[in-house]
């Protein structure tokens, strides 16, 4: 680096810019004396006997690990001492150039040499060292400015007497670090410091499968990046997967991965489409077949790139018992009635979810006669697919317009619901689907969110539940919510908290622009943790179309909107939309009230297709 | 206690160290080596890691076979890897090449919490990584990986 000789005139009256401790300013330019790199910046007193340093800036305090406080009142030759208990210079320390700059100093000429200096705690340093002598009124010598430029030295000295850290252990102080490694090329531009790269000297297997693989799909990103070794790396569609797996867990790449090989992205594709969101779009899908007789309040879930419903309403209130499937995955996607043994009640306002691979669970709902508590099981993929009652002991109340979801792709869990005279229910069960005899059991919790319907529940980073919205208890009154509320079911107590993490009821509801309060409306899981809502019975004049964002997993959840090309459709409802392969929200049409149209579908789809 | 055999383990500089059979086999490349090896192989060369390192890995070992259960492994772990990063990827090969999956596994992800959150160039100050695209391959890139979210 070299020392702009220029700047050698320090003499003259412009006002410095800054004060020192005593309040008076220095009568010479500092700012031309600084170079355009981060230096250390010393002013000792010359009339004073030893030199007592009056002023240090925020890089020597960083740099050295020594605060002003500690330093101001002494001579700057402790830095040559290592450690800020040593009494005497380092033997390292060049004693030719300590001598060299008490003459200079005498002879008032300016010193510029290097010297080897000691952090706080022992770290050694070369300081590049400028002494300047400022002149006061009368030729004597009032002032010395010292300006270091610290860089680092590859000394092993071993720990520092009397402490229990290593005495070359780099400080973990990034500011430091970078301050440390600040160079300046030959023709003033940056350079990183030029330590020896060890990182790319592991195999490509430990840099992918233990390093990488640990990271975000971000991340990943800017480490394809970074050089061309890591490039080529960061191609490996294995490292991608494993990346993916880790971000979104394994059972939401088990579902990615239903889809057929040559109709899928590949992972690096996929993790940037559903982190960015960049290929999310509306389309309308066309399909055959029917679903007849036609009804409304129908369940709706997906299994794999199939879409089963089952039960509803028909044109004459009646409860409907009868399940279709329609294969998203055929060239000519039809509606089919499929043919089983043994179904259950008909029913309307219940709930099916999928567990188990390709199994569907049916709960609850309004039958002939009267609200449902039963559960019956469906394997999709059996030779003779037949419902199956499951007995669990202590079910929970009969209910219907309550919200399910499957936890760990196993356990069927449910909450709220309408109970028998209309009264609004705020409890939470949960089956485990995987054992042989499942027993249903209570969430015991010290306080629940309001009581409601219609409002939904989604699973989000692994065990947790999210609730949104309803039409919630209020006193004596309902009224459509847009409330948020989590619980971590991996805690050996769960319990419901506002998502902004308080335990205190009403606490806190997501910043940014939430949707409008509704109900029966549709929330999707993304890969990653974050909540899709659109649709519903919403209040107001609000559009139901729009799509609403937000990550509980931030740590200051915000609502987004999502802006997304293509035509929505007008109407979405919770109970009749799903997500197949786990990439494509599928809608099934419909209207307010009368017919709903199962032959035109809308889909969001989040990532393009390879087609 | 059943007989404490010792084993020395030699580095690729020629530092030996004696250390407890059962700290050695810790590592399952020397288990390998000793399950398959000649009937009397007390000295075990370990050619891929300097004695330094060597020195760090067999403390690890030590450590985690003398007293897996203690409630200080977690902060004995936490303080092992406060090395800089030349010591950690030192740790890192040596652990892959001598299969001690908790000492890879460590220092993999101390390695990985340095990459977190960073941006290119952050990354490439921290580990010294040479720029070696051409500006044209850079522009490239940067519209590639550059991953604008939604808002």
């Amino acid at each position: 680096m070299e020392w702009d000789s220029s700047n050698s005139d320090l003499s003259g009256d412009e006002e410095g810019g800054f004060l020192l401790n005593d309040g008076g300013p220095l009568p010479f330019p500092v700012d031309s004396l600084l170079q355009p790199a981060p230096c250390g910046f010393v002013v000792s007193d010359a009339l004073e006997p030893d030199h007592p340093i009056i002023y240090v800036n925020s890089v020597f305090e960083i740099i050295t690990g020594y605060r002003a406080e500690e330093v101001l009142g002494r001579n700057c030759r402790f830095l040559q001492c290592r450690g800020p208990y040593a009494k005497r210079r380092h033997p390292l320390v060049d004693s030719t150039v300590v001598s060299e700059i008490r003459r200079f100093l005498e002879d008032g000429i300016e010193f510029k040499g290097e010297l080897l200096n000691f952090t706080k705690d022992g770290t050694p340093l070369m300081n590049r060292l400028r002494m300047t002598p400022i002149y006061g009124d009368d030729e004597v010598i009032t002032h010395i400015i010292g300006i270091q430029f610290f860089t680092e030295v590859d000394l092993d000295l071993g720990p520092l007497p009397g402490s229990t850290t290593h005495g070359t252990v780099k400080s973990s102080d990034p500011f430091r670090s970078s301050l440390l490694s600040f160079r300046l090329t030959p023709d003033g531009t940056r350079s990183p410091s030029r330590g020896l790269c060890r990182i790319l000297q592991l195999s490509d297997e430990v840099i992918c499968l233990k390093i990488l693989s640990r990271l975000t799909p971000r991340d990943i990103a800017s480490v394809g990046s970074v050089c061309r070794r890591f490039y080529e790396v960061v191609k490996n569609e294995d490292l991608w997967r494993m990346v993916c797996q880790n971000a979104w867990g394994s059972e939401t790449t088990r579902v990615l991965e239903t889809v057929p090989g040559a109709k899928r992205l590949g992972w690096g594709r996929l993790a940037r489409e559903l982190t960015t969101l960049e290929a999310a779009a509306w389309r309308k899908v066309t399909v055959g077949g029917a679903v007849e007789p036609s009804r409304c309040n129908f369940s709706a879930c997906a299994v794999g790139n199939r879409v089963v419903l089952f039960g509803g309403e028909g044109v004459n209130m009646q409860p409907m018992n009868d399940t279709f499937v329609l294969d998203l995955n055929s060239s000519k996607p039809e509606w089919q009635h499929v043919k089983v043994g043994s179904p259950p009640p008909g029913r309307w306002g219940h709930t099916l979810s999928c567990v188990n691979g390709s199994n569907l669970v049916v709960f609850g709902g309004c039958g002939t006669q009267g609200l449902l508590n039963d559960v019956f099981l469906l394997d999709l993929d059996a030779k003779h697919p037949t419902w199956r009652e499951i007995s669990g002991l202590a079910p929970p109340l009969p209910r219907s317009w309550h919200s399910s979801c499957t936890l760990d792709g196993t356990k069927l869990i449910v909450s709220g619901g309408c109970a028998d005279s209309g009264v609004l229910l705020s409890d939470t069960f949960l089956l485990d689907l995987s054992m042989e005899k499942p027993i249903w059991r209570e969430i015991p919790v010290t306080w629940t969110p309001p009581s409601r319907l219609g409002h939904t529940l989604s699973v989000y980073g692994g065990r947790k539940i999210l609730m949104f919205g309803g039409l919630a208890k209020s006193g004596p009154l309902r009224f459509r919510s847009s409330d948020v509320f989590t619980m971590d079911l991996s805690e050996d107590e769960p319990c419901w908290r506002s998502v902004t993490g308080s335990g205190m009821p009403g606490a806190g509801n997501p910043g940014g622009i939430g949707p409008p309060p509704r109900l029966d409306h549709v929330a999707v899981s993304l890969p990653g943790g974050r909540i899709l809502v659109f649709g519903g019975s919403v209040a107001g004049l609000h559009s139901a179309s729009q799509l609403y964002i937000l990550d509980p997993t931030e740590e200051k959840p915000t609502w987004r909107i999502l802006n997304v090309p293509g035509r929505p459709p007008r109407f979405a409802w919770g109970h009749s939309t799903c997500v197949v392969g786990g990439t494509r929200a599928i809608v099934l049409g419909g209207q307010t009230g009368e017919e709903w149209m199962l032959s035109e579908l809308h889909e969001l789809s989040l990532a393009s297709s390879v087609i | 206690m059943t007989s404490s055999k010792t084993i020395v383990l030699r580095s690729s500089d020629g530092a030996t160290f004696e250390v407890d059979e059962a700290v050695a086999l810790h590592s399952l490349m020397i288990k390998h080596r000793i399950e398959t090896g000649g009937a009397d192989s007390t000295t075990i060369d370990v050619p891929e890691v300097t004695g330094n390192t060597l020195s760090k890995v067999i403390e690890y070992c030590k450590k985690h076979v003398e007293a897996p259960n203690s409630d200080d492994l977690k902060s004995f772990d936490t303080d092992f890897v406060k090395v800089d990063q030349a010591v950690l990827c030192h740790l890192a090969k040596a652990s892959y090449y001598m299969n001690i999956k908790g000492l890879l596994d460590l220092s993999s992800k101390t390695i990985a919490d340095m990459f977190k959150g960073k941006t290119v160039e952050q990354i490439r100050e921290t580990f010294h990584i040479k720029n070696d695209f051409t500006p044209e391959e850079e522009e490239e890139l940067r519209k590639e990986n550059s991953w604008n979210l939604f808002v």
